[in-house]
């Protein structure tokens, strides 16, 4: 037998005892004054509107709620916002996490009907975030998530009367990886200032957009992967919010823990929401960002990685990446994980399906597509780096996102590609083929 | 084919032939996931004719929308594999675009979950079938939309989506330069014995021949809905039943699409049937199912026998089970979890993402009951109803109105103002 397959019998066993395990035993809530979450809690100011945020650990959700939520895949935001403002604001749980557990939704988990029900669910509702946040007040409160790991984005979108205030803070969970941490430190000095250009016109963009390379490369750039067929134009303050607000988030680096956990995912279809995203690499790096998309467990879920570009449009930032849809988990012999995804041969697809996601988000501004991919037809497709074949028309989509909304009426589509029609000219003469 | 793959739920993968020890076990342990072998074969080509007669259609500002959903059968003849047993409810769609203007059909909107073409015939590949695998491919990928629609031209095609019950309110979003053109339909869903009541167009019937007053002022409307009953009654005439805690006012076919895009599905149970208001069982029900397919959230709407300036006027009772997504028990066993509030909140939040609501207010008129007055009623509430103007033109965040009616949470505001609310434990 191969190391590979006593891998995987230990791992299958190991998995049998989890699921064995039984169920938890839970300690009385620990005091609170050992609960420290808000020392290291971010803060961000717009106008006279100022938000902090912090993300629980698995055990200061523990301590504060006397159960163990993580291990039920829940994660505790602590949110404060002091409203110097003249008006009423309302903070939008949905926009943190489209899938977010309402408090008593996660107190009927614990509480059962056993002794001390009605206690856990006012322990829960006292925690939980309420609105309004009144002029002139402070409140705070918890919303109770999905679990991220390692680093979380945490998406704040305040609304009131006619108005609408967004924030984005990154927040960093102990008990993880700080993989990402010195990732974000390395990133703010990817670039000398002098080696960034900053695009004025959409002319010059899109000559500079064109003239990037095709594809993503292996480690040592000998063999082209996955193509690059995205550009987000935006950074922390609106694409990223956007992203979030309809469902994406950051994963967690890949490290070996994480793949033993995808193995599982991957044999027994439970829902993991962090399968790792194996290194490919551009600029001679690999991704400084993957984000992913989970639909209903591991084998349905959208990738995308992402590289801060040198390069910025009217003082916006440009991000460089590749996006797929995976259609199932399979096993693979070409990608040291073994675990990988096969992917939708027509990655437009992918690429159109982001477009769409993108246009409810709120942020995007405008959309255009420009080439630079390399046209792979249907009968001569390409590899990337698994083997996957994929087609492509050979153009990468360029989305814009702006920190004032835009409706969906108002979106922008650049006449990029064919000057006739706009970016869908290209595509018109695809499926008239 | 047998449908031996649930691919909304993911519960299969097909392993590639046997490469290493490793491989071969993990194929062992999914050979008992494998109850069949499949075998595909390109069907004839499809008549679509009765496809047509029976699609619901509109025309928007040039542009005309038919859709219909597949049923079981038609899917076997025109894709040759049993998709629905997939999981998945194929929605034929043609639009014929007589504007000057490419338009782009925004998937997302019609179905946030929707599948891809080749998604969907992945899920049919034998293994050791190249060719045959390859044509399965194209096959699927010929019959699915295509995006574009250029100018002056009419496409048509499937859209592969999640499954909606009884009725699919289909909402189709056709984006263009600066432009968008959208539409709400409402499918009946083939192979399901539709029960007499609880149709998205019966509503608009009983809309259009509604008798009852047309408020044209604001303050008129306000004081009818707070004078509206707190409550269902139970189907005897007796107490017992839910708030009506939510107001729904605009165009039927606005109010739909604001729910379909935010993933709500028009689905009634026998236990929707007990709350009467109206001396009538809900007119229309919708979910919002949650990712793992758990029953989380309910909004029962009746018509209320009065309009807003000829508009439709919904009274609705939004609420979620107790357990939500936790619970183990069977959908059908839906017990009212106490704190309507928090999911009257949650709904309003699901409104204000959805691009279509314009103003909200609160009026008083459900009675507030505290915590501990719970017990025989089943639910607590700070008494207010929130009121919620949909409109068919997409807004942002920032175009919200927040109507100065009666202030949500007064006197909770003023403890706050005056205790910071627990910002400082």
């Amino acid at each position: 037998m191969t190391s590979i397959a006593k891998f995987s019998l230990a791992l299958i066993g190991a998995l049998i005892l989890t699921v064995a395990g039984g169920c938890a035993t839970v300690d009385a809530p620990a005091d609170r004054t050992v609960v420290d979450f808000k020392g290291r809690a971010v803060s961000q100011r717009d106008g006279n509107v100022r938000v902090s945020t912090s993300v629980l650990s698995a055990e200061e959700s523990r301590e504060l709620y006397g159960f163990p939520l993580a291990e039920n895949g829940i994660q505790p935001v602590w949110i404060e916002v002091e409203n110097g403002d003249e008006l009423a604001y309302w903070l939008l749980s949905l926009g943190l996490d489209p899938n977010f557990f309402p408090a008593s939704e996660v107190a009927d988990l614990y509480a059962r009907d056993g002794p001390g029900a009605a206690e856990i669910e006012q322990r829960f509702r006292q925690l939980a975030w309420r609105n309004p946040v009144p002029p002139g007040a402070t409140v705070s409160g918890v919303v109770l998530t999905n679990l991220d790991e390692g680093v979380k984005l945490v998406q704040l979108d305040l609304v009131a009367d006619g108005r609408m205030k967004t924030f984005a803070l990154f927040n960093f969970i102990p008990g993880f990886r700080a993989d990402f941490a010195s990732k974000e430190t390395r990133l703010a000095d990817l670039y000398p200032a002098d080696a960034i250009i900053d695009y004025a016109t959409d002319d010059k963009l899109r000559t500079a957009l064109e003239q990037l390379p095709c594809c993503v490369t292996n480690k040592s750039g000998s063999r082209d992967g996955d193509p690059l067929n995205l550009v987000i134009i935006g950074s922390v303050q609106d694409a990223f919010p956007a992203l979030v607000r309809r469902g994406w988030r950051p994963t967690e680096q890949t490290w070996f823990g994480s793949v033993t956990k995808m193995m599982s995912s991957a044999l027994f279809g439970e829902r993991y929401r962090y399968a790792p995203v194996s290194p490919l690499y551009l600029y001679g790096r690999p991704q400084d960002l993957a984000m992913q998309k989970a639909r209903d467990n591991i084998h349905q879920r959208n990738h995308l990685r992402l590289w801060r570009a040198p390069m910025l449009y009217r003082g916006k930032q440009v991000w460089v990446g590749q996006i797929s849809r995976d259609i199932g988990s399979r096993l693979t012999i070409h990608s040291p994980y073994l675990t990988t995804h096969k992917i939708d041969p027509d990655v437009d697809e992918a690429r159109s399906a982001l477009t769409e996601d993108m246009a409810y988000s709120q942020n995007l501004s405008a959309i255009g597509l420009v080439g630079g991919v390399g046209a792979a037809p249907k009968s001569a497709p390409r590899g990337n780096l698994t083997t996957d074949p994929y087609y492509t028309d050979g153009l990468r989509v360029v989305l814009i996102f702006d920190v004032r909304p835009t409706s969906l009426a108002d979106i922008d589509v650049l006449p990029w590609e064919g000057r006739q029609g706009g970016f869908v000219e290209q595509s018109v003469k695809r499926t008239a083929q | 084919m047998k449908a031996t793959i649930n691919l909304a739920k993911g519960y299969m993968q097909r392993p590639r032939p046997g490469i290493s020890a490793a491989l071969l076990l993990a194929a062992a342990l999914l050979a008992s996931a494998l109850t069949g072998c499949a075998t595909w074969h390109a069907p004839d080509k499809f008549d679509d004719r009765q496809l047509r007669v029976r699609a619901e259609s509109a025309t928007v500002r040039d542009v005309k929308l038919s859709a219909a959903v597949l049923s079981a059968e038609e899917s076997r003849r025109i894709f040759g594999a049993d998709v629905n047993g997939a999981g998945i409810q194929p929605v034929w769609v043609e639009v014929e675009n007589s504007t000057s203007h490419t338009l782009w059909l925004l998937r997302a909107g019609t179905d946030p979950d929707y599948f891809s073409p080749l998604e969907v015939a992945w899920s049919f590949h034998t293994p050791l079938a190249g060719e045959r695998n390859a044509a399965l491919d194209a096959h699927f990928d010929e019959l699915a939309l295509q995006n574009p629609i250029p100018p002056r031209t009419t496409r048509a095609g499937v859209i592969f989506a999640t499954p909606h019950h009884q009725t699919r309110l289909l909402n189709v979003d056709l984006l263009g330069q600066r432009r968008l053109i959208p539409f709400t339909l409402f499918l009946p869903v083939p192979d399901e014995d539709e029960p007499e009541d609880g149709k998205v167009v019966q509503i608009m019937a009983r809309h259009a021949r509604s008798q009852g007053p047309d408020y044209r002022d604001l303050e008129a409307l306000r004081a009818a809905l707070q004078d509206a009953p707190c409550c269902a009654g139970s189907a005897d005439n007796g107490p017992g039943g839910d708030p009506v805690n939510v107001v729904l006012v605009g165009e039927i076919a606005d109010l739909a699409a604001a729910l379909v895009r935010r993933g709500f599905r028009a689905q009634m149970s026998e236990s929707d049937r007990e709350q009467q208001l109206f001396g009538r069982a809900p007119d229309v029900v919708v979910r919002k199912v949650s990712q793992g397919g758990a029953p989380a959230f309910w909004l029962r709407v009746w018509l209320a026998p009065f309009r807003y300036h000829g508009q439709a006027v919904l009274l609705g009772q939004a609420a979620r089970p107790v357990g939500g997504r936790f619970a183990a028990t069977a959908p059908e066993a839906r017990e009212l979890h106490p704190d309507v509030d928090e999911a009257r909140n949650l709904f309003i939040q699901d409104m204000m993402y959805s691009g279509g609501l314009a103003s909200l207010g609160f009026v008083t008129g459900v009675g507030a009951r505290q915590a501990d007055q719970s017990a025989g009623v089943g639910y607590f509430t700070d008494g207010l109803r929130a009121v919620m103007f949909l409109v068919t033109r997409p807004l942002t965040l920032s175009d919200l109105q927040l109507l100065d009616w009666v202030p949500l949470l007064r006197d909770r505001t003023a403890d706050a103002v005056k205790e910071n609310r627990h910002a400082k434990p």
